[in-house]
């Protein structure tokens, strides 16, 4: 414990979903008492507790809101404190909090948290060295600072599609370059400011040892969206080209896609950066003839017979198991890899050997079991930083946080329990509308499923 | 901004997750010493598109992008001298930052071993495809590559045809900004040991922590997430407006009567429609209506329109429409950067703001040795005649 890099910081977590919770799941990670500002009116909960799933065997059980597979993931580590922000009390003790702690994470637009008086000059007078973070989808300042967001709209929004879609056929028997965008998918963008913001919140607590000062992170998702981008936009500033969609092809080099192998939704990927790698690939497909085709025979012929060699390549990769052709390409040299879907990441032998998962058990054995946490993408030799635990229960701080970190009397918290200022059980709500896993794939919300899965962890097939 | 301030870092390697990683220590106000191999320079050099479309080493959009505010040096860290003066410099630096393969790092003495033998309080940071352990160490891979392992290229593109890979490079992004952060970590940690570390980050990994709905649908439910949908609600996706793309959403804290009203197809007010149930249950014939209600609209009226309704829609902007965008420009977003090669234009900022410390770009990307005066005999006092020295062997 001695060397956990944010041992003895506080950080009052405010947010909500994926993006911000998730910074504070790695501050708990780096070691930080993470509080987590809950609620128990289901109005105002967070999603990730209830609609976001998923839950065990697709069953949210009794106490549901503790429960979610996505929640656990964003929320490791941390404690939970329930407050009604609606209430006097509830504000007078998240301000007391604030007081004595180095960190505060939240996610409101910036009309609702000024309404709150969680605006950093407000905030500031009650932690002078405090590090606030507000995540928004536009910012504090600029004509859209008061538009909500959510990361799966925003993605286009700050340019992604510009730079993503589908190669389409053209004339010439060639493949051009798609008028449509795509996405990244996955709640991109909130990765983008999660880690931007972990960024900011280690270069801050850096300078606050060294000068005493605190810093207010106004964090724009849709302008750090933007910068991810840069170097495409400056194709415009210098060159006037608004768009670049190559399909799975590279601008410079060639082959370089994703090709299909047998079975269902299984795929390749491979690229070649130079000769000697196009050589070691007709090697690897058992073609060495192919090196010496006038038509491949350099970067230059490569790239402009694309259509072909990409057939000849899918001929290849659809005679053989994924398995067996990363293999014989990983052998040669030849840049590849497995399109891995989340089954085969999880049992995957490179990454397991190196702990990228962390298995934690939880408290009581009929809850969860032992489930599997995704880590981080990296290490530090000497220092300890790894999954704490599991998510918190809703409510579960609410004594530790009120009674002993901030002293109040029992009888106070009776009444704030009493007056609904703090609770221990969702109120106002119902359990999560379920959809069974087969309907789940009949509308493409999963791609399959295993019937026999039973929560064990391991794949069945 | 002045995070930073008097923090010095060196970086090795090139192309994107190292200079990524070091740009963002730059912006935030450390002082960074881009080291290139004479010669050559970072590969990023010869990478594409250029500046008026010259490929000349010196107009590579990715460099100029990715090196701003950084200083530059030639120095050839394969040759017995030129791992001397690099030795030099490791002293006197807080953190390093390399995205060598595993291989040529033991090499030349970069590794953690050869690093901290030259400076015990150096933060060491390696950045590589697959990390520095485990059976596919040394395989080489590009960022197509490093998307499909981590389990994120299984999810972008649609269900009916094949994954399609990211925009420009996002893995290498993804692992510069995670570099970033682990980076600071271990110097945050040096304020009170006063030792440095090693910090190893592997690009499939931190692509890989991006699952966290994909990774928990398998280990809850023996799910596999896929693509999305070609058909279904045609919420949430990319749809056709008039002169463009939106994507359209039920998200956010507002009834559907609201969504309803915005696209303004009367037949969108039918009690079928108001639940989420009802929703999925009808979804086709609703894409169908969806489809004909945007076909009225321009993209940047509805955005604008749905936000002013406290509702969360999106838009397809190209790098053109971001150049013209109103609240990026109040934002003071864009910043004039005058280069002497490739000539001034204006560049993207950065995310993360600070209140009272504007982004500034102090300098642009270094011309190749740009700094090299500057670096070893203003901070080496290294002689003209041994710099001149130096120049004839190739070392600089």
């Amino acid at each position: 414990m001695g060397n956990s890099p944010l041992a003895g910081m506080r950080v009052v977590d405010l947010s909500r979903v994926f993006a911000m919770p998730y910074v504070g799941a790695y501050l708990a990670d780096l070691g930080a008492e993470v509080i987590k500002i809950d609620t128990h009116h289901a109005a105002f909960v967070d999603t990730t507790r209830t609609i976001t799933g998923p839950y065990l065997n697709n069953e949210p059980g009794e106490d549901f809101w503790n429960r979610a597979g996505t929640f656990q993931t964003l929320n490791r580590g941390k404690r939970s404190l329930t407050l009604d922000l609606r209430s006097e009390d509830g504000m007078r003790q998240l301000l007391d909090l604030i007081s004595i702690s180095d960190i505060v994470l939240e996610n409101f637009t910036p009309r609702v948290s000024v309404r709150f008086g969680l605006d950093y000059a407000s905030l500031r007078t009650a932690r002078p060295d405090l590090i606030l973070v507000s995540n928004t989808g536009y910012g504090h300042s600029g004509p859209w600072s008061a538009f909500g967001a959510m990361a799966s709209a925003l993605e286009p929004t700050h340019g992604s599609g510009a730079f993503m879609g589908y190669l389409e056929p053209g004339g010439d028997s060639k493949l051009t370059g798609s008028a449509v965008p795509n996405k990244i998918g996955n709640s991109y963008t909130d990765f983008l400011a999660c880690w931007s913001a972990q960024f900011a919140i280690l270069s801050a607590l850096y300078r606050r040892v060294l000068t005493g000062r605190g810093t207010w992170v106004d964090l724009a998702m849709y302008q750090t969206g933007v910068s991810f981008f840069g170097e495409g936009l400056l194709d415009f500033a210098y060159n006037g080209r608004r768009t670049r969609r190559l399909g799975n092809r590279h601008l410079s080099l060639s082959p370089h896609g994703c090709y299909p192998c047998p079975g269902e939704d299984c795929w390749v990927v491979l690229s070649v950066r130079d000769d000697g790698e196009w050589v070691a690939l007709c090697k690897a497909m058992r073609q060495p003839a192919l090196a010496s085709d006038p038509r491949f025979a350099d970067p230059m012929d490569r790239y402009e017979n694309q259509d072909e060699l990409d057939g000849l390549i899918s001929e290849w990769t659809s005679a053989h198991s994924q398995v067996e052709i990363v293999a014989a390409l990983q052998e040669h040299g030849v840049p590849a890899a497995p399109v891995q879907n989340a089954a085969q990441l999880l049992h995957d032998e490179h990454t397991s050997g190196r702990r990228l998962f962390e298995q934690i058990d939880f408290p009581q054995p009929a809850a969860l079991g032992s489930r599997t946490f995704l880590g981080r993408g990296w290490r530090l030799s000497e220092a300890d930083v790894r999954v704490r635990g599991p998510a918190p229960d809703l409510g579960e701080a609410n004594s530790y946080v009120l009674a002993e970190m901030l002293g109040l009397s029992q009888d106070t918290i009776t009444r704030l329990l009493d007056e609904k200022v703090i609770g221990e059980e969702l109120s106002g709500g119902t359990a999560p509308g379920v959809v069974p896993l087969e309907r789940q794939a009949e509308l493409g919300w999963i791609a399959r499923y295993d019937e026999n899965y039973g929560g064990t962890g391991q794949p069945c097939s | 901004m002045d995070l930073l301030k008097g923090v010095r870092v060196l970086e090795l390697g090139g192309d994107t997750s190292a200079p990524f990683c070091a740009r963002l220590l730059a912006d935030y106000g450390a002082e960074v010493i881009k080291i290139e191999p004479p010669g050559s320079g970072d590969p990023a050099r010869r990478k594409g598109p250029f500046a008026g479309d010259d490929p000349h080493p010196e107009k590579s959009l990715p460099f100029l992008y990715l090196n701003t505010n950084k200083l530059g040096i030639t120095l050839d860290v394969s040759s017995t001298t030129g791992r001397g003066i690099l030795k030099r410099l490791v002293t006197e630096a807080d953190i390093l930052v390399q995205n060598l393969g595993p291989v040529e790092s033991e090499e030349l003495g970069l590794d953690y071993a050869g690093l901290s033998a030259s400076n015990p309080a150096v933060v060491a940071v390696s950045i590589t495809p697959f990390g520095l352990s485990g059976p596919l160490r040394d395989c080489p891979a590009g960022d197509i590559e490093v998307f499909a392992y981590s389990s994120h290229l299984y999810h972008s593109g649609d269900s009916d045809r094949e994954p399609l890979r990211n925009a420009l490079d996002q893995s290498w992004y993804v692992a510069g900004v995670n570099a970033a952060t682990a980076a600071m970590s271990a110097l945050f940690q040096r304020l009170f040991t006063g030792a440095g570390q090693q910090v190893e980050v592997s690009a499939v990994e931190c692509l890989a922590t991006h699952m966290v709905q994909a990774v928990p649908y398998f280990d809850y439910m023996g799910a596999i997430k896929g693509r999305r949908p070609v058909r279904g609600s045609g919420f949430e996706e990319l749809m056709p407006a008039r002169d463009g793309y939106v994507v359209p959403s039920v998200q956010g804290s507002q009834p559907w009567a609201v969504v309803a009203e915005l696209i303004g197809l009367e037949e969108l007010k039918d009690e079928r429609f108001l639940s989420g149930a009802g929703r999925i249950e009808h979804g086709e014939e609703l894409k169908e209506l969806l489809i004909r209600g945007l076909a009225e609209w321009d993209r940047k009226p509805l955005f604008e329109a749905s936000g002013e309704r406290r509702l969360v829609f999106g838009m397809a902007q190209d790098a053109g429409d971001l150049y013209d965008c109103p609240h990026l420009a109040e934002r003071d977003f864009f910043v004039e950067v005058d280069h002497p090669v490739a000539v001034s234009a204006l560049y993207p900022g950065f995310g993360p703001l600070l209140e009272g410390e504007p982004y500034q770009v102090r300098r642009p990307a270094p011309l190749l040795g740009e700094h090299n005066r500057e670096v070893f005999s203003g901070r080496l006092g290294l002689s003209d005649d041994e710099m001149v020295c130096l120049r004839a062997g190739g070392v600089i």
